[in-house]
């Protein structure tokens, strides 16, 4: 589902490669994390995934596209059949919750029937069908993240790409919000998430991709998040 | 695109006073577009209905006219012969002395200067009327100079300062609109930077999800097309006011009421208004989409 094939990614202003020669892949299914202290090219390999940015050299595949390729009039297509949700959930602060997950569906132009009858089951989903009428800044973090869960999910995407998402959260939310991702990915989903959260990777003994300074450093199928740290 | 049209009213509203400054500057750059079109419609119009009525005179000269009522003369036929043949000349009327002298007696009636005019000092004419009209300074060199010719007047020259006047006001109100859509032009195109870098989340998270390029950039341009075409709307509506308050006043005035025909109502709004419309729109939708393209990456 993602592969990436001596990927190394230079930016100008910085002699190191955030990215170093990274061959890494990861099935369709799977669930794995991607640890690495900051700056250790995790947010960098994210990016590419999303063609945010494009690798200096190597080949990104997520699916069937070669996403470094791809032409940018196709990048939506991309997105369209991938979520992302982040540290700092990206909310729309002027819109319902129910209007926020609406949005991923409106901008892509599905039709307002779908839109009514997929948000209520995606809310129901992420445990908030009560709450659709809220708007962000009435959420407690842990809420403000399953919206951003459902809006990243309500498309059906084949990748959820996670930025951190517990960075902000205690660990007893942050738990919660781990049993909604494994729950994503038993529906099909592939989940890579990016973390720091020793806890959870330990707790969880899913398969571990570790980058240190921009190298492939560790990849374990059932890992921990590491003895040294 | 319920969505669509929601955010672009939402990015108008948001910022208000901005968006109020670029219909005006709009309005008022068409306003003064629209005006230039009224002058330029006018113009022609002048044009073709003092074409119609002007001519070339060949006077001819005392010995010709005297006692020839009807181009009797040799000489007189010779001319008029000549003249009839010529491609340039659509037909030649004969104007006696005395004909000349009832329509002086006409035109100047009760006035002093009638005591000093006998039939002897005015010349017997051939009214030439030009078959084009622009072309009439070719009869004046041909036949100036020849026999049993005074002189050759070509009376379009005698309207040529009207109409150069008019091309003035024209020229002046077409420069001024100009100068007014270049300012117009840049305060779209300001406002449209200023709305895409306070809608930068949304768009970021819209990007995200998959939205295209056009799809978050639509607002923005619709936001354009409606000052555009709000701004042509209000414009017409001066050009009708300017319309019933000061033109109609002036045209009906002693001075310009029968010189100069009159703007009809259809004249604004039947085609001003449309043409306005659509160039507001159009200059709109190219400058937001020029902006776009050079400043927003997102």
């Amino acid at each position: 589902m993602i592969r990436l094939e001596n990927v190394s990614k230079v930016y100008p202003t910085s002699a190191r490669p955030a990215l170093d020669d990274v061959s890494v892949e990861v099935e369709r299914g799977e669930f794995a994390f991607l640890i690495g202290p900051s700056g250790s090219g995790k947010s960098t390999l994210l990016r590419l995934l999303i063609r945010e940015d494009v690798p200096s050299s190597g080949t990104v595949w997520v699916a069937n596209w070669n996403v470094g390729g791809l032409a940018g009039r196709r990048v939506p297509r991309l997105r369209q059949r991938m979520g992302c949700v982040f540290q700092d959930f990206r909310l729309l602060p002027n819109k319902t919750v129910a209007e926020n997950v609406a949005f991923a569906l409106e901008v892509i132009g599905k039709p307002r029937h779908t839109i009514r009858t997929v948000v209520p089951e995606v809310l129901d989903l992420v445990d908030l069908a009560g709450k659709a009428e809220r708007m962000p800044s009435e959420l407690s973090g842990g809420e403000a993240q399953r919206v951003a869960i459902a809006r990243a999910f309500v498309n059906r995407p084949l990748v959820l790409l996670a930025d951190e998402p517990t960075g902000n959260l205690d660990p007893e939310t942050s738990a919660g919000i781990m049993t909604l991702l494994e729950r994503i990915n038993r529906t099909g989903t592939t989940v890579l998430m990016a973390t720091h959260d020793r806890q959870i990777v330990d707790s969880m003994r899913r398969r571990v991709v570790e980058l240190s300074a921009g190298r492939l450093a560790r990849d374990d199928a059932r890992g921990v998040y590491g003895v040294a740290r | 695109m319920m969505f669509v049209w929601r955010e672009a009213f939402a990015g108008l509203r948001r910022n208000l006073t901005m968006s109020i400054a670029m219909v005006i500057t709009t309005a008022i750059s068409l306003g003064l577009l629209g005006a230039g079109l009224l002058a330029v419609r006018t113009i022609d119009r002048t044009e073709d209905l003092y074409y119609s009525l002007i001519a070339v005179q060949v006077a001819l000269d005392e010995p010709t006219s005297a006692d020839d009522r009807d181009c009797s003369s040799p000489v007189c036929t010779g001319l008029r012969g000549e003249l009839e043949a010529s491609p340039l000349v659509a037909s030649v009327e004969y104007e006696s002395r005395d004909d000349a002298f009832a329509r002086f007696q006409r035109i100047y009636a009760g006035q002093s200067i009638l005591q000093l005019v006998r039939p002897q000092s005015l010349p017997a004419t051939l009214r030439v009327t030009m078959a084009d009209p622009l072309r009439g300074e070719e009869i004046v060199t041909q036949y100036t100079g020849r026999p049993g010719v005074r002189n050759v007047v070509d009376q379009r020259s005698t309207v040529a300062d009207l109409f150069s006047f008019l091309g003035s006001v024209r020229n002046a109100t077409f420069g001024l609109a100009v100068v007014q859509a270049l300012a117009a032009l840049l305060l779209i195109s300001n406002t449209i930077q200023l709305s895409a870098f306070t809608r930068r989340t949304e768009v970021g998270i819209m990007r995200l999800v998959g939205a295209t390029r056009w799809y978050t950039q639509v607002p923005f341009l619709i936001e354009a097309v409606v000052t555009g075409v709000v701004g042509a709307v209000l414009a017409t509506g001066g050009l009708v006011l300017g319309k019933v308050f000061f033109l109609d006043g002036l045209m009906s005035g002693r001075l310009l009421a029968n010189t100069i025909p009159p703007i009809g109502m259809s004249d604004v709004l039947g085609y001003v208004g449309p043409v306005l419309v659509v160039v507001g729109a159009v200059i709109a939708t190219a400058t937001g989409y020029v902006t776009l393209r050079l400043y927003v990456r997102t």
